[in-house]
């Protein structure tokens, strides 16, 4: 009894607690520079773009899938929201275009490859993830684009109130996600097709419109992250979010999201991706170079899902 | 009989059996005598204990309390090293072949031998398992020949003609189940159990199985054969022990033991409608369902069909397995192509492209596999039983609206009650019950989308008798609401019992429509087998 108690207890928060031991080691390691205020909101600026697109990747996780391509969309979306806006489109209307429609677009390019091929997801995005960086390469030349309006980069990296604008945005649309997996009937029949996708299929769901949706949805994630990423940087990198599926899959998984699909929720996921955030500015503040912080990271996935799973187990 | 020529010392005995799962107790004091020689049949309901049980005997659970004497030695537990050393074997219902190997390979899985010499004159040699000495022994060579001789040795004397170098996942059910039998035999096999040996295999396979058990039963080997089904039991069995709610509700001779009795051991009350017997006569009633000229998309394997289904009557499919009609179901629900075909639901066209429409025009299909295509094992008995009903109430295609809390646990509520789904709440995983509830929880779901027509694939799969007989009632009370009831099933006294009009299935086609008041098992089968009547 106390045991099954216990990997409720852990079903719920452990993922916070995985959190909480976190910020308590790098505190402990770095007193005086991590745990300062700015560092805190500058830990939730840093993590809005790995929270946004694990979003999105969590649904493509929920239906046993996945999206490897997530990087490479944030690419060509801030590419091509950048040409715009560099181009004389008003920045909003590049937002609309480039970030989310283009987001969209691509995100569809995956649903319907998938269903059409009927080859598994990892598959066709491992590809698209190749064409979508081709694309962004081929369209920029391999230079990165800048001289954006200035209202763009101060719309999304200043404040809204006393939040930072990309906080805000990341944590809007984790709430309308968490609304569509735990209010609606959509979000029920995608969880239906991760847990069993025959009987999804048997049961009337349509099961390759809700596979559509949710690669929209990583495309969306992607796409918003994609704009992000451009606005904190002041340019579009043809080499932006590369690796980035990597941290995507890590929020998702360390936030519980089952690999065989059918398991997850968003708040984890947000905590997840705080915990990607988090682990990477500790590591910025203890001075630890990049080469050695990938390995870090990697190490601290391992060691989270391996934890994650042995509790689980006490089952 | 071999039975009565038995030895004196039982093979195994299991004394006071007791296992506990976390304060749950799965077993409370079961005994089992196992003689060399005899066909030990192992009846009782789903959850009465009977897997576990087995898993104590091949030493995969501890018993809590109790003894296991093999051979005169008394163990408090044994290991399953000391189990299959001992020669007991089991042969699971789902079978642990690996489908990716040759059948050869499987039959020597962990034990392959290996050359001695890399010469080409033939190295002899046994299969005895001892330390790699020489250098080319180390190299771990695969010695095909050996494993050939040795194998095909055992598939003539099982009648087993295949090409063993064929993959597990080109057989069929039934020669997978011979080579799991076969790779038992080779391992010095004393006590064999097979766990619903026949479930997936057809009557022609079954008698195949069931004179290979009589040829072991006659070189003395102990065969332990858990089953439902009561015909086959005594067609096979010599003794039999009841599990009843983890005790032994009975044990005795099966020649001696009539049917009722062993009904009643098993429900702990005597069943006299096991079966419903009261047909409809509903043939002055206009059709409620027509299906005409239905072909599956190759033209194979359902080939221009056409029936009616009358209000009031259960209409039901026999057919050998692999006859096509799991494939004509799924052709009238939509989850498979077709070439041709219409239905009409009291007159209206009902065809449609696929499942979501129809569900939308009034269409249920229970399947044939619960774990498949029936359950989400992820959801609770009640998000499972609404979301068919969900699905169909919402607009585009389904996905549209806002979960109504409320609504779902009142409507599973009902289902659980009108059903008499036995759990603890509704908020229970689904996955935690037994199969018959489960088959009830899918019933439910179709029920709650208020369908005309139900299609029944092998609805009582694997289901204890308590639940067989509570799926044919609903399948009754719903066809006297005027629904129309199709039950495919591959169980000749079941589909003779239930239905008032059975349309016998041969090569994709219906080889003949009989009356359910009249027919016979042997015209059904002989229709089945050769399509053509007697």
């Amino acid at each position: 009894m106390n045991r099954n108690r216990l990997a409720t207890f852990w079903d719920r928060y452990g993922t916070l607690c995985i959190l909480v031991i976190i910020v308590a080691l790098f505190s402990a390691l770095s007193p005086t520079i991590f745990t300062k205020p700015d560092n805190i909101v500058q830990i939730f600026v840093q993590s809005s773009i790995t929270i946004l697109i694990a979003l999105g990747e969590f649904f493509a996780i929920l239906i046993a899938g996945i999206d490897l391509s997530v990087g490479s969309i944030l690419a060509l979306t801030g590419m091509i929201t950048g040409k715009l806006m560099v181009g004389g489109v008003h920045p909003f209307f590049a937002v609309l275009i480039g970030g989310i429609f283009i987001g969209i677009v691509l995100g569809a390019v995956n649903g319907l490859l998938v269903n059409f091929t009927g080859l598994h997801p990892f598959i066709i995005t491992l590809g698209t993830n190749a064409i979508f960086r081709g694309v962004t390469l081929i369209i920029s030349g391999a230079n990165p684009v800048f001289g954006f309006p200035y209202g763009f980069i101060t719309a999304l990296t200043g404040n809204i109130w006393f939040v930072p604008a990309p906080v805000v945005l990341a944590l809007a649309v984790a709430l309308i996600l968490w609304f569509v997996t735990a209010k609606t009937r959509l979000g029920r029949n995608i969880y239906a097709l991760g847990g069993n996708r025959e009987a999804a299929y048997f049961s009337g769901i349509d099961v390759k419109l809700h596979t559509l949706i949710v690669f929209m949805i990583s495309g969306i994630c992607s796409g918003l992250s994609g704009v992000l990423s451009a606005a904190r940087l002041g340019a579009a990198e043809p080499a932006a979010g590369q690796g980035f599926e990597t941290f995507a899959i890590a929020s998702a998984i360390i936030g519980g999201t089952s690999f065989f699909g059918g398991k997850g929720r968003i708040p984890s996921v947000v905590i997840g991706g705080l915990i990607i955030g988090t682990i990477s500015n500790g590591l910025n503040m203890l001075q630890i170079q990049t080469f050695y912080q990938l390995v870090v990271m990697g190490s601290l996935i391992i060691a989270a899902v391996s934890l994650d799973r042995l509790i689980g187990q006490a089952r | 009989m071999a039975a009565n020529e038995r030895a004196t010392r039982p093979l195994v005995e299991m004394k006071g059996i007791v296992k506990t799962f976390g304060g749950i107790h799965a077993l409370e004091g079961v005994n089992l005598d196992i003689y060399p020689g005899e066909v030990h049949v192992i009846l009782g309901e789903n959850g009465a204990g009977k897997s576990t049980l087995m898993k104590i005997l091949s030493g995969i659970y501890q018993p809590s309390a109790g003894e296991i004497i093999v051979d005169g030695h008394a163990h408090t537990h044994m290991t399953p090293t000391q189990a299959a050393q001992f020669g007991i074997s089991i042969i699971y219902q789902e079978l642990s072949v690996i489908n990716e190997l040759s059948a050869l390979e499987n039959l020597f899985v962990g034990r392959i031998p290996v050359r001695r010499s890399l010469g080409f004159g033939r190295a002899d040699q046994g299969l005895t398992k001892r330390k790699a000495s020489t250098i080319v022994e180390k190299l771990g060579v695969v010695d095909w020949s050996v494993m050939e001789r040795e194998a095909s040795a055992m598939g003539e004397k099982l009648g087993l003609n295949i090409d063993l170098r064929t993959p597990i996942r080109e057989l069929p059910i039934a020669h997978r189940q011979m080579i799991e039998i076969a790779k038992a035999l080779m391992r010095h096999t004393r006590v064999l159990v097979m766990d619903e040996p026949t479930s997936s295999l057809t009557n022609v396979e079954i008698e195949r199985l069931f004179s290979i058990v009589r040829q072991l039963r006659q070189e003395g080997t102990a065969i332990v054969f858990i089953s439902h089904k009561l015909g086959e039991v005594r067609a096979i069995g010599d003794r039999f022990t009841v599990l009843k709610d983890g005790t032994t509700a009975g044990t005795g001779m099966i020649a001696k033991t009539t049917n009722d009795d062993l009904v009643r051991m098993m429900v702990g009350r005597t069943v006299k409608q096991y079966f419903l017997t009261e047909h409809a006569i509903a043939r002055d009633r206009a059709p409620v369902l027509r299906v005409s000229n239905i072909s599956s998309r190759d033209r194979k394997q359902v080939v221009d069909v056409s029936f009616k289904v009358y209000s009031g009557e259960i209409f039901g499919f026999a057919g050998l397995v692999g006859s096509g009609r799991t494939e004509l179901m799924n052709c009238l629900f939509g989850t498979m192509a077709r070439a041709t075909g219409r239905i009409e639901l009291n007159g209206h066209d009902i065809t449609t492209r696929g499942p979501v429409e129809s569900v939308k025009n009034g269409m249920a299909y229970i399947t044939e596999s619960r774990r498949q295509t029936g359950y989400m094992p992820n959801f609770s008995i009640k998000t499972n039983t609404v979301i068919s009903r969900s699905v169909k109430i919402s607009a585009f295609r389904g996905l549209w609206g806002l979960i109504r809390e409320r609504e779902d646990a009142a409507i599973a509520e009902d289902q659980r009650k009108l059903l008499r789904i036995k759990c603890s709440s509704t908020e229970q995983n689904i996955t935690e019950l037994s199969g018959g509830n489960q088959q009830k929880v899918l019933v439910g779901k179709w029920m709650c989308t208020a369908p005309e027509v139900f299609i029944f694939d092998e609805p009582t799969r694997g289901i204890d008798v308590g639940a067989k007989s509570e799926i044919y009632k609903i399948m009754r009370d719903l066809s006297n609401e005027g629904k129309a009831i199709i039950m495919v099933s591959s169980e000749l006294p079941e589909i003779l019992a239930v239905c008032d009009r059975i349309a016998v299935f041969h090569s994709g086609s219906i080889a003949g429509i009989l009356d359910g008041a009249t027919a016979s098992e042997e015209q059904i089968l002989s229709l089945a087998i050769s399509g053509k009547g007697e």
